[in-house]
């Protein structure tokens, strides 16, 4: 490997910029670093460059820990957006500049100059300032440059960000050349998904310091694993659904998509589907569709883009509470019916729209994400708790960054706890942490929630989340859940794996120290999520107490397969109001063995 | 007029007219005056006045001690730009607005109080008298006050390019494996220098100019510690009118030559940069 990062953490002010990173990039590989401004992948790249020290874990370059090594003996070639060039030096001086540093005799130099001038176009120039020369240009330079002392790998920041597209697409050809002629590994930051495309042998995804999801682009675009992935690579209308035995279905239409991704567990629930606007087909009535029907519509918005048509189509019947959120809005109630659509010049010929005309709409393709977490209902005794409890900061800014919804629902038994719900508990349930949290809990679950969380009234966003399951039939779930969860908060997970004192003590260490391992391996290979571990002995619920007291802004993602555990062996937990956000994760034993395939 | 050009302020005629009679009143005039004065001497009269003993040690005196104050404040002064641009420390905004303190400064008060701190019962004249350097009264004072009054003239020309150094320069000079000693010498120094140059030069034209604070902390010995303005004020004194054109004269052709030359240097240094587009 050319660059193995292992859970490279960088805080800044005591939260994760750069947050549990573990990634590898293979030999010649041209790797693209993805994500929006904020998301820690310049500060990611200056680790990599040895400009900036990580706070935890651990850098290698071609083999060589190079963790606590400047970035002078590192020797990376490094390009910068602004090119950051000599101006006071030519071209050539400025090529020449590392091989000077490192007293390299005067022909070889120029040897090596007019080799990397001919690499980047741009023989002949020796002599110029930068200053003379165009964006494109200077930014040839710059890679000429830092490609001089034929580094370990190639580093570039955002190097088209300055620059107007048509130079941009002549350049980054160039790069992509340059990159094969000479077979380095080359680690490309930017936002912009199309550059990413465009260059990448693979993609990896960053928000909020997280490295969400790598992988080849296609693979990417055709099967996100995150809604974060899903709605940046490319546009995506987010879809509620349930799962039934007999597949997918919209709010009250019942669609058997015959390409639909099954999702692994028998049970039935709610999940977020990807719908692609190039996967939605219209015809004039459900009869001429040729794939799936999944609702009637009314087109509201016609816009012509060249080779394609784009629109908006709002949906009509059942299927309008499915939807939670298109590429363009973030969830607004006004616009959570109006599908994203785009059609091919073919297409449109076949069937002409005109705007406020109805058309029935089907689905080629729908893509199911493997979360737990699709959307919020906050349960609260009456209208006025329920209302105070959706306006919750933390559950806002969850809601928001998974653009999924919050439902407001008062139940009566929620105080009294004997009676059954009025409707089935879907999504996640969200209750005010109290003196009766407990008996909430329990009445929840026994009303077919699996995720319940439970918010105190005065909580920021966490800033370290703790992750502990009650037994292993809870772990695949709860790692599901923390997982999920965990992509949209910039929190540090650690799981905390507790033995009982006493127990044989010692003897029990290296059990303790394999189920850590296996948990943490587990969270990685199977859900993309790195986490921290910690080995405790002792009683689960005064550890976990104890751990939750010393960190600063925690929360707790606890799993349970009977609700019995809530109260007897987590029971400490729930006797005072707590003061920091739980998410109780709850999977009857027989059905979790199921989901292991 | 052809040469013409858009701009907010109104009429070229009317301010070109008015940049013209101020330059004139205030600049022009006086020197024409000045060399008028002069030329009414004899060429032999000029030339014995000029090359004077007393008048040739002034003139070493004045500009050497300028030039040495000069380069002091240069060097010191690039380390305080450096230190407030680069660094957040509790007391900056402080020592930021401390550097203009002998702009404010009445130059005879600075002179008064250099002489007392340095002399050679003064707090720090008396450590340096047991070592044998005296400071009153020798032509270390002269330019020790020299340095006072030129300091932030450089701090104040170079902060603002300190400012615009990017980090980034110095990132991709030390990935190409520059030490920092090098990145200092080869990157920022160049970029800093058409700035410092013009810090010297500022410095340097106040210092040749200076007197009230000179005339406290330098003794006035003929021949040792005389500074070219004093001996213009003491042949003034003894009416000899001629006599301190004709010194006004030489110093200001002396400067004249040297701010030029240090100019075109700025101006040749400067091109290599050309603002340098972004």
């Amino acid at each position: 490997m050319s660059i193995t990062l292992d859970q490279v953490t960088k805080r800044y002010q005591g939260s994760p910029v750069v947050n549990d990173v573990s990634l590898e990039v293979g030999e010649g590989e041209f790797y693209v670093l993805l994500g929006p401004s904020g998301s820690g992948k310049s500060t990611l790249l200056r680790a990599i460059a040895g400009l900036t020290g990580v706070d935890h874990g651990r850098i290698a370059l071609h083999g060589n820990d190079v963790t606590h090594v400047s970035a002078r003996q590192r020797g990376v070639g490094l390009v910068f957006q602004n090119y950051a060039l000599f101006r006071h030096m030519t071209v050539g001086e400025n090529i020449e500049f590392a091989l000077k540093v490192r007293r390299m005799k005067a022909a070889e130099r120029r040897e090596r100059r007019k080799e990397l001038l001919r690499l980047v176009a741009l023989e002949g120039m020796d002599d110029r300032l930068p200053t003379q020369l165009s964006g494109g240009q200077q930014q040839r330079v710059a890679v000429a440059r830092a490609l001089a002392h034929k580094p370990p790998v190639l580093l570039l920041d955002e190097p088209f960000g300055a620059l107007d597209a048509k130079i941009r697409e002549e350049l980054r050809r160039t790069i992509r050349q340059v990159q094969r002629e000479l077979k380095i590994t080359t680690v490309l930051v930017t936002h912009d998904q199309e550059e990413a495309f465009a260059m990448a042998d693979r993609i990896g995804v960053m928000n909020l310091g997280r490295l969400l999801e790598s992988g080849r682009p296609d693979e990417l675009y055709a099967r996100p694993a995150t809604r974060f992935v899903a709605t940046f690579l490319g546009a995506a209308n987010l879809l509620l659904a349930r799962q039934t035995e007999q597949g997918i279905r919209f709010g009250a239409a019942p669609v058997n998509a015959r390409r639909v991704e099954k999702l692994e567990g028998g049970r039935e629930q709610e999940v977020v589907a990807v719908l692609r606007p190039e996967e939605v087909e219209l015809a004039p009535t459900r009869d001429n569709l040729r794939t799936n029907f999944i609702a009637n519509g009314i087109v509201e918005e016609q816009v012509f883009t060249g080779a394609f048509e784009r629109m908006r189509v709002r949906m009509a019947d059942g299927a309008a509470n499915a939807h939670i959120a298109s590429p363009n809005t973030n969830g607004g109630n006004g616009s959570a019916a109006l599908l994203d659509v785009t059609r091919t010049q073919h297409e449109q010929r076949l069937f002409p729209l005109a705007l406020g005309q109805s058309v029935a709409i089907g689905v080629r393709r729908i893509h199911v994400l493997p979360t737990p977490l699709s959307s919020y209902t906050a349960y609260g005794s009456d209208e006025a708790s329920c209302e105070r409890l959706s306006q919750h900061p933390f559950l806002v800014e969850l809601a928001s960054r998974m653009k999924t919804r919050i439902i407001k629902r008062s139940e009566a038994p929620l105080v009294a706890c004997d009676a059954p719900a009025s409707a089935p508990v879907s999504g996640v349930a969200v209750i005010a942490a109290g003196q009766k949290t407990a008996e909430q809990l329990q009445w929840l679950l026994q009303n077919g929630a699996g995720e319940v969380l439970v918010l105190p009234a005065h909580s920021s966003a966490p800033q370290r989340v703790l992750i502990h399951w009650a037994d292993d039939s809870a772990r695949r779930s709860t790692l599901a859940v923390a997982a999920s969860l965990l992509r949209h908060v910039a929190a540090e997970a650690v799981y905390v794996g507790i033995l009982p004192e006493g127990s044989g003590g010692e003897s029990q260490r290296p059990f303790g120290v394999r189920t850590l391992l296996d948990a943490r391996s587990e969270a990685q290979a199977v859900h993309g999520l790195e986490m921290r571990t910690e080995l405790r002995f002792g009683a689960a619920a005064d550890e976990l107490q104890r751990q939750l007291t010393e960190s600063q802004d925690p929360m707790l993602i606890l799993g349970v397969s009977d609700p019995a555990q809530l109260r007897g062996t987590f029971g400490a937990l729930f006797t005072s109001g707590s003061t920091y956000p739980m998410m109780i994760v709850y999977r009857p034993s027989k059905d979790s063995e199921g989901a292991v395939e | 007029m052809s040469f013409r050009q858009p701009s907010i302020l109104p009429g070229f005629g009317l301010t070109l007219g008015f940049s013209t009679f101020f330059l004139s009143a205030i600049v022009l005039v006086p020197l024409a005056a000045l060399v008028m004065k002069t030329a009414t001497m004899g060429w032999s009269d000029f030339w014995r006045v000029a090359t004077d003993a007393r008048a040739l040690a002034s003139y070493r005196l004045s500009f050497g001690a300028s030039m040495l104050a000069a380069t002091l404040n240069s060097v010191f002064g690039f380390i305080i730009a450096w230190t407030l641009v680069r660094y957040e420390f509790p007391g900056r905004k402080l020592i930021d607005s401390l550097i203009d303190m002998p702009f404010a400064l009445p130059t005879a008060v600075s002179g008064i109080a250099l002489t007392a701190v340095f002399a050679e019962n003064g707090w720090i004249g008396q450590y340096l008298a047991p070592l044998g350097i005296k400071v009153a009264y020798t032509w270390i004072g002269v330019v020790v006050a020299l340095t006072l009054i030129g300091l932030p003239f450089v701090v104040r020309s170079v902060q603002p390019a300190i400012a615009e150094v990017q980090r980034d320069l110095e990132d991709a000079a030390e990935t190409l494996g520059a030490g920092r000693f090098t990145i200092f010498r080869r990157i920022v120094l160049p970029t800093v220098f058409p700035a410092l140059a013009t810090g010297f030069t500022l410095a340097f034209a106040r210092a040749v100019g200076e007197y009230g604070s000179v005339i406290f902390i330098a003794g006035n010995l003929p021949m040792r510690t005389e500074i070219t303005p004093l001996l213009i004020v003491i042949k003034l004194e003894q009416f000899d009118y001629k006599g301190a054109a004709a010194l006004g004269f030489i110093m200001l052709t002396m400067s004249f030559v040297m701010l030029l030359s240090i100019n075109l240097l700025q101006a040749w240094s400067r091109r290599r940069m050309v603002a340098a587009g972004r």
